[in-house]
C-alpha cells in the first residue's frame, strides 16, 4: 500500500468515528430531552452527553489535524523566505508531534490510575473507559500530524499555506481550484 | 514574570503557524513541568478532558449540523425564492434578496461561513449574470452573511455564554432586534450601490408571488422559529433545542420536500464534527492555561489597571470595542472569544456593564471582524466563491462595515437596543 492509500483508509475511519459519533450525539440529546418532557428524566444523560463531547473533540481533533483544519495563524510563516519557512514549519511540526506524545503518555498514566473509578450516574461505566479519549484520541492525532507531513513540507517548500475555515467551508459549495493549490494549515 | 514568558511563549509559538490550540497547551505543558514540577504532568490529561466536558457547548456541533441538513435539502432554494418575491422589486434587488434571504437563514445557522457557502454558491454567480461587478456579488453576498452570528442561533453567543457563564439563551434574544436592524442598515448600503452602479430591480412585486413562494418556503420558515421560540421560553434548553433543530431540519428535508442528498448530509455530520473539535480543543487548552492566568490574577490585574484609567462604562466599552475590532481583523471569531473573555469579563462586571450586553457588543465586534483581511474568514469564502480580488472586495465592502458599524455604536451606547427584548421577555 502507498503511503496515499494508508492515509486515505486512516481518514475514512477517523471520518466513520466522527460520524458515529455525531449521530449518538444527536440522538441522545434528543431523547434526552423528549423523556424530560415525558417526565422520567434520564439521570445520565447530561454526563454522558458531556463525555460524547469529550470524544468527539479528540478524535475529530485527529481528523482535523488530517486536513489541516485546526485555526493557526499562518501569515507570518508565509511571508517568511522559502527556507526559513521550511524551518520554522519543522519547528511547528516538531512543537505539535511533542504535545500530543506527552498527552497520549499521562493520558495513559490517568487511565492506569482510574482502575476501579466509574462514572457517577452510569455506575456500571468504568472511567477507564470514558478517559480513553485523551490517549487513543492524542495517538490518533500524532498519526494523523505524521501522515500529513510530506504534504506540509511541500507546502513550505512551494506556496505558503492557505486560511483553514475557508476551504473547508468551500469544499461544500463549488471549489475554488485556485483556492487549493496550496496545502491547508 | 512567568506569566510574560507564557504569554511570549504562547504568542511566539502562534507566530511560528503553530495552531493556538496546540501553542496554548504547549506552554501549559511546559510550565506545569516547569513550576509544578514533572510529578504534576498527569494533570495535563485530566484537564484537556475536563476542560472539553462541556453539556452547554454541546449546542454547537447541533447547531452546525442542523444548518448543515438545511443546506442538503433544497431549503436554500426556497428561501431565496420567497425573499425574491418580497423585496425583489427594490432597485439593486438581488443584494436586497442576499440580504432578505440571510435574515431568514440565521434563524436556521449560527455560522456565518457556512451561510455565505450556502447562499453565495447561488447568489454570487446570479449577481455576477446580472451584471454586478465580482467585488460587488462578494461583498454584499458576504456582509449579509454576518447576520447569521447576530440573529440567534449563533456560535458565537453559545461560546461566549459558557466563558461568561451567563444565558446563552438572553444573549439569543439580545441579538434579534440589533440583527434586524444590521439588515435594514445594510439594505441602505445595497441601495446606495444599487444608484451608483445602476442595478436593475428583479421582478415586480406580486401579492400571488408572495403567497406561492412563501407556501413552499412556509417549513423551512416555521420550524426555526417554532424552535427558538420554545427555547426562548424557558420549554428547552439551547443544547436541548439545538437537537430539536437537527430533528425538525431531518423531518423538513427528508420527509416533507424529500429532497435531502444523503451523500451530502453524511459529509455535513462530519465536516460538522470537525469544525466542533477544532472550536473544543481550543476551549480545552485554554481552560488549562486559563487556571496560571487566574492563580497569576491576571484578569484582575488587568481589571485594576483599566479602572484606575476610567471607571465610566462607555469609556471602558469604547476601549474593549477599539480592541476587539483589532483582535477580529487577526484572530477567528471562535479563537478571540476563547483567548479573551475570561480575562476581560471581571473588567467588565467590575465597571458595571451587564454581561448580556457585552456579549452581543463582541458578537458585533466579530462579525465585522469576520469582514475586515487579513483574517477574514467570511469575507475570503465569498471571495473564493466569486474568484474576487480580498483587497478589492474590501473597498466596495466599506459602505457594509460602515452600516454594521453604525448599528455596533448604537447597540453599545443605546443598551434598550439590546437589552430591551430581554427585560420584556425576563424581566430585570
Amino acid at each position: 500500500m502507498t503511503l496515499r492509500t494508508v492515509r486515505r483508509r486512516y481518514e475514512q475511519l477517523l471520518e466513520a468515528i466522527v460520524l458515529i459519533l455525531m449521530i449518538a450525539l444527536t440522538v441522545l440529546v434528543i431523547a434526552g430531552a423528549a423523556f424530560r418532557y415525558l417526565g422520567s428524566a434520564l439521570t445520565w444523560y447530561d454526563e454522558t452527553a458531556s463525555i460524547g463531547l469529550v470524544w468527539l473533540t479528540y478524535f475529530g481533533s485527529a481528523l482535523a489535524a488530517l486536513r489541516g483544519a485546526h485555526i493557526g495563524v499562518p501569515g507570518l510563516v508565509n511571508a517568511m523566505p522559502p527556507r526559513l519557512r521550511l524551518l520554522a514549519t519543522l519547528f511547528a511540526e516538531a512543537v505539535v508531534l511533542t504535545f500530543f506524545v506527552m498527552l497520549a503518555y499521562y493520558g495513559l498514566q490517568v487511565v492506569i490510575v482510574l482502575q476501579g473509578e466509574h462514572m457517577i450516574t452510569l455506575p456500571q461505566v468504568s472511567s477507564q473507559l470514558t478517559q480513553s479519549a485523551i490517549p487513543v484520541g492524542a495517538t490518533m492525532f500524532v498519526i494523523a500530524e505524521l501522515l500529513r507531513l510530506p504534504d506540509v513540507l511541500r507546502a513550505a517548500r512551494s506556496g505558503g499555506f492557505v486560511d483553514t475555515e475557508t476551504i473547508e467551508a468551500l469544499s461544500h459549495g463549488a471549489p475554488d481550484p485556485a483556492a487549493n493549490a496550496g496545502a491547508r494549515r | 514574570m512567568t506569566i510574560a514568558l507564557m504569554l511570549v511563549g504562547m504568542i511566539g509559538l502562534s507566530l511560528l503557524n503553530v495552531p493556538i490550540a496546540i501553542a496554548l497547551g504547549f506552554v501549559a505543558m511546559a510550565a506545569i513541568a516547569l513550576i509544578q514540577g514533572p510529578t504534576m504532568l498527569p494533570n495535563l490529561a485530566l484537564e484537556m478532558f475536563n476542560g472539553a466536558s462541556s453539556f452547554p457547548l454541546l449546542a454547537i456541533p447541533l447547531f452546525i449540523l442542523s444548518g448543515a441538513i438545511m443546506n442538503a435539502s433544497s431549503i436554500s432554494r426556497r428561501l431565496i425564492a420567497f425573499a425574491s418575491a418580497l423585496v425583489g422589486f427594490v432597485r439593486g434587488g438581488l443584494s436586497m434578496v442576499s440580504i432578505g434571504t440571510s435574515v431568514f437563514f440565521a434563524e436556521i445557522s449560527g455560522s456565518a461561513v457556512a451561510d455565505v457557502a450556502a447562499l453565495g454558491t447561488i447568489l454570487i454567480p446570479a449577481m455576477k449574470s446580472r451584471g454586478y461587478s465580482k467585488e460587488v456579488a462578494a461583498a454584499t453576498m458576504s456582509s449579509a452573511a454576518s447576520l447569521a452570528i447576530i440573529i440567534p442561533p449563533s456560535i458565537p453567543m453559545i461560546l461566549y455564554a459558557v466563558m461568561a457563564q451567563t444565558s446563552t439563551v438572553k444573549l439569543f434574544v439580545a441579538g434579534i432586534v440589533p440583527g434586524l436592524l444590521g439588515a435594514l442598515a445594510m439594505a441602505g448600503a445595497a441601495y446606495y450601490h444599487a444608484v451608483r452602479y445602476d442595478f436593475p430591480a428583479e421582478q415586480r412585486f406580486r401579492l400571488s408571488e408572495v403567497w406561492r413562494t412563501g407556501k413552499e418556503a412556509l417549513w423551512a420558515f416555521i420550524l426555526p422559529i417554532a424552535i427558538l421560540g420554545s427555547i426562548f421560553g424557558g420549554i428547552v434548553t439551547a443544547t436541548e433545542g439545538a437537537g430539536m433543530a437537527v430533528l425538525a431540519a431531518i423531518v423538513v428535508g427528508g420527509l416533507i420536500y424529500r429532497d435531502l442528498d444523503f451523500r451530502e448530509l453524511k459529509k455535513a455530520c462530519v465536516d460538522g464534527g470537525i469544525q466542533t473539535a477544532v472550536v473544543m480543543l481550543l476551549v480545552a487548552s485554554s481552560a488549562l492555561i486559563g487556571t496560571f492566568l487566574t492563580e497569576a490574577q491576571l484578569p484582575q490585574a488587568l481589571g485594576h489597571a483599566m479602572t484606575s484609567l476610567t471607571t465610566n462604562k462607555y469609556l471602558v466599552l469604547l476601549m474593549l470595542n477599539v480592541a476587539f475590532l483589532i483582535l477580529g481583523m487577526f484572530l477567528h471569531s471562535a479563537a478571540a472569544i476563547i483567548l479573551v473573555i475570561p480575562i476581560v469579563m471581571p473588567l467588565v462586571t467590575s465597571v458595571g456593564i451587564d454581561p448580556i450586553h457585552f456579549g452581543l457588543v463582541v458578537t458585533l465586534n466579530l462579525a465585522i471582524g469576520q469582514q475586515t483581511p487579513p483574517v477574514a474568514s467570511v469575507l475570503m469564502t465569498a471571495c473564493a466563491i466569486a474568484k474576487s480580488d480580498i483587497w478589492d472586495t474590501t473597498r466596495v465592502n466599506i459602505p457594509y462595515i460602515v452600516a454594521l458599524v453604525a448599528v455596533l455604536l448604537l447597540s453599545t451606547y443605546v443598551p434598550v437596543v439590546s437589552l430591551g427584548l430581554v427585560h420584556l421577555f425576563y424581566g430585570g
